[in-house]
């Protein structure tokens, strides 16, 4: 795994500790985790879980867009791998203008 | 998580900036509205929400008090405390302009409420699978509420634990596996026989005082109400028309009661050509 990833997936795990509270602890979470069959997360924690991405990578990373293309029960299905994929070629996108606008 | 604390009560609310090329400035604010008991701002979120962030429009969605993530209080389940709440959640963000609102179920509910209330606040009101706060359809959501505090004889479900939530449902049965097509509705119907244990709404809520119909008619902003062919809340359609004659009523054929997030493409492929005709928003990209 491209180092950029692994700190993708290593903040993404903390979020979702954070959002499943007491019952996500004891679960280890990497690419191959399933929100729903493996964290039980309804669709309200992908909502939170939106929210907080959007506090810690600001607008490059929108995961209501992301899950347009999927249905309210699909968004659930989701791996863990997929949504690390998504933030890091978010944030790769967004790095050339950041650095022409600095 | 923003909580924002109204009416003593503190609630879950999630904001998304108006997105692409905007139709008009400042961007016309829309407010989203779940339904009563098992539904929360997720089925507007990832259905309808970011299409109208894509279409200029700033996105504004809630859960109600006692729903989602917000607090859940012991008591206030009537009608003009959503209402209420509605208005001081517009106060607390200083919207103090027309708001459109979209409303699901009795998400819808509440919008014409506030409408009937402040009619001079409201641009447009969209409903889905909805109806006016009139006395037959709060005859049904009593009747609802009292099949399932009926049905709560049985044993509640167990909360919490050391294990993992997926391993807690599946211990209290109501895990259902990801090719379960009745999982959703064995979720929403946990959540209810939760709600209603919490609180006093199967009590409260049918009993709420209804505005005046002439409140009711006096909307005289554009309504979009979108039923499914197949759904028993489609009886409400002629008593909603004939309240409110300017509203455009669309029946979907073979559609239930779960429109919304059973077919958001539909549900889409009427909402935003509708608010663009009126100005509203622009045309989005999302399908």
């Amino acid at each position: 795994m491209p180092a950029d990833q692994r700190r993708v997936l290593a903040e993404l795990t903390e979020m979702l500790h954070a959002i499943l509270g007491e019952f996500g602890t004891d679960v280890e979470i990497t690419l191959d985790t399933t929100f729903r069959d493996d964290l039980g997360m309804e669709s309200l924690d992908v909502v939170s879980l939106a929210g907080r991405l959007q506090a810690r990578y600001g607008s490059a990373v929108n995961l209501a867009q992301f899950a347009a293309a999927f249905d309210l029960d699909s968004i659930r299905e989701l791996r863990v791998g997929k949504l690390v994929e998504y933030i890091s070629r978010s944030l790769d996108e967004q790095a050339p203008m950041e650095a022409l606008s600095s | 998580m923003t909580i924002v604390q109204v009416n003593g009560v503190k609630l879950h609310v999630q904001e998304l900036a108006p997105g692409g090329p905007l139709r008009s400035q400042p961007p016309q604010t829309a407010v989203l509205i779940h339904g009563m008991a098992g539904d929360d701002m997720a089925s507007w979120y990832f259905t309808l929400a970011q299409p109208l962030a894509d279409a200029g429009m700033r996105v504004l969605l809630y859960d109600l008090r006692g729903h989602g993530r917000s607090e859940r209080p012991a008591q206030g389940y009537r009608l003009a405390d959503f209402v209420a709440d509605l208005a001081a959640l517009l106060a607390a963000r200083e919207i103090t302009g027309k708001v459109c609102l979209f409303g699901n179920s009795f998400g819808g509910t509440v919008a014409f409420g506030f409408a009937a209330r402040f009619p001079d606040r409201v641009r447009a009101i969209v409903a889905v699978e909805s109806a006016p706060p009139i006395p037959v359809w709060f005859a049904r959501i009593g009747q609802r509420l009292d099949r399932v505090t009926a049905s709560m004889a049985a044993a509640s479900p167990a909360r919490g634990g050391g294990a993992s939530r997926a391993q807690a449902e599946a211990a209290a049965g109501t895990g259902a596996r990801s090719d379960d097509p009745d999982e959703r509705l064995i979720r929403r119907a946990r959540r209810t026989r939760e709600l209603l244990a919490d609180t006093m709404i199967a009590r409260e809520l049918p009993a709420s005082a209804l505005p005046d119909p002439e409140r009711i008619a006096a909307v005289a902003c554009p309504v979009l109400c979108l039923y499914g062919g197949d759904s028993a809340l489609r009886d409400l359609a002629a008593e909603t028309a004939r309240l409110l004659p300017q509203a455009h009523l669309a029946v979907l054929p073979g559609q239930r009661h779960s429109l919304l997030i059973d077919r958001p493409d539909l549900v889409r492929g009427h909402v935003l050509p509708w608010l663009a005709e009126l100005g509203i928003a622009g045309s989005s990209q999302t399908p």
